[in-house]
């Protein structure tokens, strides 16, 4: 298993929370296992299977990071995203996993303000790479 | 006393009436039989839904989750391995071989490949998924013989798993299969299949230009632009001056103007004269503009009062992408039908962004 990158300790040995991540994907093999990978490296996930639930979540409480599904019913991966930058935490950083794999389609992922583009079918370890990345940069 | 007509009529009422309701109730008895089988793979996979998910993220490190899903058996084992299957489309890496690993212990490889012959489409069509998700070095000489199968969806499914495994040395064969007979696989299929091969396809791709197929000189010309095979660079300025297909040296112009140089302005150039075909003028004015080339501007100028209105549109949208001297030559025109049309797809390209 992976080191765990949501730290539970602070330098000064004080318990701290868990980092969170909301992972919002309709497809529930995707969505399990990214929960469990994320989890299994201690990080406090959440998982949803829609984008109004994802941008619900969001609002009430905002994660620490965001992978989103592109294509899901309802509100769009890229939909949810618009509206992350245009919140009051518009620096959270976001992760797009998608089978959308033309050019364009990370274009407008990365235009749209994604931190990251990830095309399925992915490999789960590279995917937790990235979170960590991220997560260190963000910090 | 009803008459003979209203007799035919009520009699044809009833008929189509119950034909109604026949089809409706095999319509309710599909779904319900369709939701039935749903639940029972959704209880039958329950209990190992865990374990399958433990190998598919990679987490399964003592190779118990593993075990575990091998030992399935009977029906159990069946579902477990169309779930496996579908995994496969989903996830790549060390989760995926050991996913490959369960299903090669099933026997369902095995199956695999002996359902490539049988008489379902089928279960030809998923034997050849199959092979392309589990790979291993007898899958693509079997892949490329399902390649000439007798229905396209078996040809497809084929293609689709050679192009999964990405064997450069099964190229020759793809691009074989897009200009065969029986119709083989459509352009489109063997294009994708072939930009999943990498850079080893690139001798293949080659010898394609000269194939007597036009379908396939196009592939390959897609191709060669697609993933920017230089070397291609010489045989597509060829067949966009002389292939007999004009599909052909449209794909050529659009490839050349991805991977062009300075010097195919002047190729390029050629072609847009107005003794061409209206439908590669256009391929060629596109290609300028994507070329990015400084020396197209005076080019792109000229087609700006061109009498195809699509043509000077495009000519205007390739100087509004080739910097100053582009905008600087569409000085005076803004208020032109073709410059303001190419404006306003650029305004809507970023907006859409």
């Amino acid at each position: 298993m992976t080191a765990p990158a949501g730290d539970h300790v602070s330098a000064s040995d004080e318990p701290v929370q868990p980092v969170r991540v909301l992972v919002a994907d309709d497809d529930a093999d995707i969505r399990d296992l990214v929960e469990f990978k994320l989890a299994q490296a201690g990080y406090a996930v959440e998982a949803v299977a829609d984008g109004a639930s994802a941008w619900e979540s969001f609002e009430a409480h905002p994660p620490q990071l965001v992978v989103l599904d592109v294509m899901m019913p309802g509100l769009s991966g890229i939909d949810v995203l618009r509206k992350i930058r245009e919140s009051e935490h518009p620096g959270v950083p976001v992760l797009l996993l998608s089978a959308k794999s033309r050019d364009s389609d990370v274009d407008t992922g990365f235009a749209v303000g994604a931190d990251d583009y990830v095309i399925k079918p992915f490999s789960p370890r590279e995917l937790l790479h990235r979170v960590n990345g991220m997560l260190a940069r963000a910090r | 006393m009803l008459t003979f007509s209203a007799q035919l009529l009520v009699g044809a009422t009833i008929a189509v009436l119950g034909t109604c309701l026949v089809l409706v109730i095999v319509v309710i008895a599909v779904r319900m039989h369709r939701q039935g089988r749903q639940k029972r793979d959704e209880m039958l996979l329950a209990p190992l839904r865990g374990p399958l998910i433990t190998v598919a993220s990679g987490e399964d490190d003592d190779g118990a989750a593993t075990e575990q899903l091998t030992w399935a058996t009977g029906v159990t084992r069946d579902v477990l391995d169309a779930a496996i299957v579908d995994l496969l489309t989903k996830i790549r890496g060390l989760p995926a071989e050991q996913l490959v690993g369960v299903l090669t212990a099933h026997g369902a490889v095995d199956r695999a490949k002996a359902d490539l012959h049988h008489r379902s489409l089928v279960r030809r069509a998923k034997a050849a998924q199959m092979l392309g998700l589990a790979g291993g070095p007898d899958a693509v000489p079997l892949l490329v013989g399902a390649l000439g199968d007798s229905t396209v969806q078996v040809r497809n499914s084929a293609a689709w798993g050679l192009g999964l495994i990405g064997d450069a040395s099964a190229a020759g064969a793809v691009l074989a299969a897009t200009g065969g007979e029986q119709g083989g696989i459509p352009a489109s299929t063997s294009a994708e299949t072939l930009q999943s091969m990498g850079v080893g396809i690139s001798d293949v791709l080659a010898t394609a230009f000269d194939d007597g197929d036009a379908r396939t000189r196009m592939v390959a010309a897609h191709v060669t632009g697609d993933r920017s095979f230089t070397r291609g660079l010489p045989a597509l300025r060829r067949l966009l001056a002389d292939d007999p297909d004009l599909t052909v040296r449209e794909t050529c112009a659009t490839a050349i103007g991805r991977l062009g140089r300075a010097e195919d302005v002047t190729v390029l150039a050629r072609h847009v004269a107005v003794d061409e075909p209206l439908s590669l003028r256009r391929a060629c004015a596109a290609a300028l503009g994507e070329l990015g080339e400084a020396g197209a501007v005076p080019v792109l100028a000229t087609l700006l009062d061109d009498a195809d209105p699509r043509l000077a549109e495009i000519a205007a949208s390739g100087l509004l992408g080739l910097g100053a001297d582009g905008r600087a030559a569409l000085a005076g025109r803004e208020d032109t039908a073709p410059v303001r049309a190419a404006r306003t797809v650029a305004e809507l390209q970023r907006a859409s962004a």
